[in-house]
């Protein structure tokens, strides 16, 4: 098999698996989970030989999709360092995700339905990742959307889950607008929307970098990851079922903005560069704060998503994309794995998500918790473990470039900690707190052994010496630039020290301050309006509410009463009532008499001729 | 003597290559072999005669490809000059040969309702498709004439051939007078063409003035000739009766309602598309210089057909004659295609076969519903027939929507792609006027289409007297009609699955 083969089959893969769940299997669920594991487990293989095949080299394919004439659209892969990395994550994070769903899902109803919402999901998701240019990005683009809004409404006769999957799609629209136009945009500045080519464009002449269509495209970007002032969604996105939170919102789609930033990094000015440094600088502590205000488990883990998906937009603003990829990467395994813990919680405590009632796990669940704590330290950033090292460069490129933004990095490395320390001592130290706690038992086989996996992988994902030769590539790169810039000594102990002590601080300060196992949050009982504040996070959800209820929706009403009136009385009815007209009067010529046939007919020639001598 | 016109005959038959034309005999053959295999085959056997038509067909097809497959494409000519084989001529083989098999297909569920001879459907079918395999290869008037009287005869019979049907038979007349009409019409502008361009006095004269190519240069020699114009006038209005265009479009309404649906369905499809390639061929040919003269009547005739079609199919409430009158408005567009040709936009001869591919895939889904869906007497089917049809018949619901939605030019729908690469081959040929035409035409056409859709899938049955419309789909329906609708949608999804457009 070639390279470009096995990409094909890649993608093929799982859109196969789609269909045949959606046309055989809809009320088979024990089959259509098979086949979507196969299928997870045949893109990873087919992942794995597609970097064999590559032998380093960049894979470019490209078919002609339309030709007209002179205009072309194609649509190909361009596989190079970058997309392997990413493909080989999403594939290997997704089979493990595919497997947890196979215990996690066993009791659901519409498990077909949701196993054929996740190999479309994988379908998208890799052809984001492999597709050479961005029209056919944004096809797939949309539809993880899609994916993404049907899997988060899986339980659709919850409110909250419709009300959720509706509300993330139509945040997306808002930034996918941006993004469409930033395409438009592109395709009349450079004349083709091809990366390669874009790029060879962009490097013969520095000039064509347009500020314009980089923030545009960024828009995109900033609905898929969940950026201010589009983040609202992502919280909310947790009604869905807690698989697809781990591999939707935590490991792949959530970071398929970043990924596509690195993607097309150089089409962005340096003001645009510095703007997005600030946006994700804003997100991370933002986010780390709003955690505090919260008591479900996956919402905290959501705000966490939120705040470190901030880091990697600050470590691509200030220019070191490769670094961006590495936390990327990273933090798709512990997220993953936390998400993937939180849900093996769940599903032990009867699906009780509150940190409150839960208390004792640590021994109900040994081996669930031992791999959330493995997670939370790689989270916060623990010397050796996956989150040390890419954090760590991240800061230290702050602190060697723009020292604001690293204090407050710094500051969201602190409130990381805090955070999940409150959440771990919470809800696996002290007594069972519920019914629901005190009956927990370990899960299945089938969900620990992924959490095994991952727990493995957070401890030893960021030794970056030991990856394959063929992958991170562009993180090598930038690491190695990042090492051989000035004071890069200096700044690595400070930061070695000031990281270590904002997770130690945080940890221990969080322990002291709610206590293992608490029942109540003590910040609630000591300072109830900053905990109000914390939990209204800054209240965008009600200013979007107030903006859609009260501006929005008057102008819809207004807009509606001259669609009914105007629109459609007079234009609609009335052009309607004169195609009608002449209709019927057309129809009266077909009088089916044979002889009026016939006179029409010469009448046609003599008109005919009339035209063509120029007398009509 | 003898010796000398030995000669001169072996020099007219050199370019007899038979073996050029084998698909067309081995229809006739296999025409002529159904007549036989009725006589021979006992009467509880006679089943097989729809089967050897099809699969005779499919063997055929095979072998006609093979035949591409094995001969380089270029430009043949045979017969001293009759016939000439062009790339597009043999992608029309198999047009023609696909359309042939699916109306045979609806034939036999058309026929397996009524009490009606059968084997001379199949036979007649297959003449025609001979016919006009014939037909787009001719470049000579006389074979011209001759292969469209053999498919305008056979036509005849077919239009009328539900002889118990009042309907059927008055459409049967109609076409059969104003087809003459035409045809003499046709006939008068051939005479009148050879007339001319045989007067030794003019320049250019010649004397085998019936071959496209030498007419081609004695008409750019001789293009402000009155009888040239004449003539070229006569012969367009004699083709565009074949392809229903206004001000010739009187005819379809009731020859498309009276017909039996499988025989309307070839008559749209592949009775059209001959034309159309007729028409190509005659303005890249003979007419080649005259296209300061015919460019705007064609402009004219586009923009009618566009508008009446559209129009006129609003206010239909009967399906067939709403298929024909949409089926005009069809031909308005792709009468663009061919002015852009004229026009010196020489892909746009791709493009209409692009989309008369589109058409075909289409408009053989609604037909095959239509067929499928209706009773003894299928000439007043109404859309009140297609009341919640999709909730009873889900899946040929589906195929209706997906062909209906086709010849609307709805994406990801082959229909949408062809009109795309029509439309933007006007926009190369600088046709802005008519292309906003074709835009206010297909807006309308989403009116009515829609409106037919909207019939079966969003009429509330409040009224509980629901008409059951005949018998459901057998496996063998749902594998044609399942092919016809994913064959639209892989060609809207991939264009390029289709490699027509070069």
């Amino acid at each position: 098999m070639t390279a470009a083969q096995s990409l094909l089959a890649v993608l093929i893969t799982p859109l196969l698996s789609a269909a045949l769940i959606a046309f055989f299997c809809r009320r088979l669920g024990t089959v259509a989970s098979t086949i979507s594991v196969l299928a997870a487990a045949g893109i990873f293989v087919f992942s794995l030989i597609a970097i064999r095949g590559a032998a380093g080299e960049d894979v470019s394919i490209s078919w002609t999709w339309l030709r007209l004439g002179d205009f072309e659209v194609s649509m190909g892969f361009l596989f190079n360092g970058v997309s392997a990395t990413m493909l080989t994550m999403v594939g290997f994070v997704g089979f493990l995700i595919h497997v947890f769903s196979l215990g996690y899902m066993a009791e659901d109803n519409a498990r077909a339905r949701f196993f054929g919402g996740l190999s479309i999901f994988m379908f998208s998701m890799l052809g984001i990742v492999l597709a050479d240019n961005l029209i056919m990005i944004f096809v797939f683009w949309e539809l993880v959307g899609f994916s993404s809004y049907m899997l988060i409404g899986h339980y659709l006769n919850t409110e909250e889950a419709a009300a959720a999957s509706k509300k993330a799609f139509i945040v997306n629209r808002v930034g996918d607008f941006g993004f469409l136009i930033g395409i438009v945009y592109a395709y009349w500045h450079f004349g083709t929307t091809n990366l390669s080519e874009m790029h060879g464009i962009v490097a013969g002449n520095r000039e064509l970098i347009s500020a314009c269509i980089a923030a545009l495209l960024m828009c995109g970007f900033i609905g898929k990851s969940a950026q201010f002032p589009l983040h609202v969604w992502l919280p909310d996105a947790m009604a869905g079922p807690t698989p697809v939170s781990a591999l939707i919102h935590a490991a792949t789609m959530v970071a398929a903005g970043v990924y596509f930033l690195i993607r097309i990094q150089f089409l962005f000015p340096s003001e645009v560069l510095t703007f997005i440094a600030w946006l994700g600088t804003t997100v991370a502590v933002y986010a780390g704060f709003c955690a505090y205000g919260q008591n479900d488990i996956k919402k905290i883990l959501a705000y966490s998503t939120l705040s470190q998906l901030g880091y990697m937009s600050a470590a691509f603003g200030l220019g070191f994309p490769g670094v961006a990829l590495f936390h990327l990467i990273t933090h798709a395994f512990f997220k993953a794995l936390l998400f993937l813990a939180a849900g093996s919680v769940i599903h032990g405590c009867h699906h009780e998500q509150d940190i409150f009632k839960m208390g004792g796990l640590l021994k109900k669940m040994p081996i669930t918790a031992i791999t959330f704590l493995l997670g939370t330290l790689a989270l916060c950033g623990v010397y050796g473990l996956a989150g040390f090292y890419s954090k760590d460069a991240i800061l230290i490129a702050a602190g060697l470039q723009h020292s604001p933004i690293f204090i407050l990095l710094t500051l969201g490395a602190f409130l990381t900690a805090g955070y999940m320390g409150r959440l771990f001592w919470i809800a696996f130290l002290g007594q069972p707190k519920s019914e629901a706690a005190s009956h927990a038992k370990e899960s299945p086989l089938t969900m620990l052994v992924p959490l095994i996996v991952l727990a493995v992988l957070s401890v030893a994902g960021g030794w970056i010496g030991f990856w394959p030769e063929q992958l991170g590539g562009l993180i090598r790169d930038n690491l190695e630039h990042l090492h051989h810039l000035p004071d890069y000594d200096t700044m690595h102990h400070r930061v070695l020290i000031l990281g270590s002590a904002a997770w130690v601080l945080g940890l221990v300060l969080s322990l002291f301050f709610y206590r293992a196992g608490a029942k109540e949050d003590r910040l609630e009982q000591q300072a109830a309006p900053v905990y109000h504040f914390l939990k209204s996070r800054l209240w965008f959800d009600e200013i979007y509410g107030f903006y859609v209820a009260k501006i929005q929706q008057r102008f819809a009403l207004f807009l509606s009463f001259i669609d009914v009136f105007i629109v459609k009385g007079i234009f609609v009815r009335g052009s309607a009532g004169i195609v009608g007209l002449v209709g019927m009067c057309s129809r009266s010529l077909h009088d089916g008499n044979i002889h009026s046939y016939v006179y029409w007919f010469l009448a046609g020639l003599v008109l005919l001729w009339a035209v063509a001598s120029g007398l009509l | 003597m003898n010796k000398l016109l030995i000669e001169f005959l072996s020099g007219y038959t050199a370019t007899n290559q038979w073996a050029a034309i084998l698909p067309e005999i081995m229809m006739g053959v296999l025409a002529l072999c159904l007549l036989a295999a009725e006589m021979v085959l006992p009467k509880n056997r006679q089943a097989w005669v729809p089967r050897l038509a099809i699969w005779g067909q499919v063997l055929i097809l095979m072998i006609a490809f093979g035949f591409v497959g094995r001969c380089s494409i270029g430009e043949f000519q045979y017969f001293s000059g009759l016939i000439t084989q062009t790339d597009v001529t043999q992608i029309m083989r198999g047009f023609f040969l696909v359309s042939s098999i699916a109306v045979c297909y609806l034939g036999h569920i058309y026929l397996s309702k009524q009490t009606l001879p059968q084997t001379e459907f199949y036979a007649l079918v297959l003449i025609i498709s001979a016919g006009m395999m014939l037909l787009v290869q001719s470049t000579h008037f006389v074979m011209l004439f001759v292969a469209l009287e053999t498919v305008t005869v056979a036509f005849y019979v077919l239009v009328a051939y539900s002889r118990t049907s009042q309907f059927s038979l008055e459409a049967g007349l109609k076409y059969l007078i104003l087809g003459a009409l035409s045809s003499g019409i046709l006939l008068f502008g051939i005479v009148l063409l050879y007339g001319i361009a045989g007067n030794p006095e003019l320049l250019g004269a010649s004397r085998d003035s019936l071959n496209y190519g030498e007419l081609m240069n004695f008409v750019i020699l001789n293009m402000n000739n009155m009888i040239v114009k004449i003539g070229a006038l006569l012969v367009i209005a004699g083709v565009c009766f074949k392809i229903g265009a206004v001000p010739f479009q009187i005819w379809v309404p009731d020859v498309y309602q009276g017909a039996p649906t499988p025989v309307t369905a070839y008559l749209a499809v592949a009775s059209k598309a001959a034309g159309f390639i007729v028409l190509i061929e005659l303005v890249r040919g003979p007419f080649f210089g005259l296209q300061d003269f015919l460019v705007p009547v064609l402009s004219v005739i586009a923009a009618a057909t566009i508008l009446f079609g559209n129009i006129a199919a609003v206010a239909q409430r009967n399906v067939k004659r709403l298929m024909g009158l949409s089926g005009i408005a069809h031909a308005g567009y792709l009468l663009l295609g061919v002015i852009a040709v004229m026009r010196g936009v020489d892909w746009a001869v791709y493009a209409v076969i692009f989309y008369l591919v589109t058409y075909l895939l289409a408009s053989f889904a609604v037909f095959g519903v239509m067929s499928i869906a209706a009773g003894e007497e299928d000439a007043n089917q109404e859309l009140d027939h297609y009341e919640s049809f999709a909730r009873k018949r889900p899946f040929l619901g589906g195929v209706l929507a997906c062909g209906l939605g086709s010849l609307a030019g709805i994406p990801p729908l082959g229909g949408f792609i062809g009109k795309l690469f029509l439309f933007v081959a006007a926009f190369q040929a600088e046709l802005y006027g008519l292309l906003i035409i074709a835009i206010v035409g297909v807006v309308i056409s989403i009116y009515y289409y829609f409106g037919w859709i909207r019939e079966c899938y969003f009429s509330s049955s409040s009224t509980a007297v629901v008409k059951d419309i005949s018998c459901g789909a057998t496996s063998s329906d749902r594998f044609l009609l399942g092919a016809l609708t994913v064959a639209s949608i892989v060609i809207g999804i991939l264009p390029a699955a289709l490699p027509i457009i070069r």
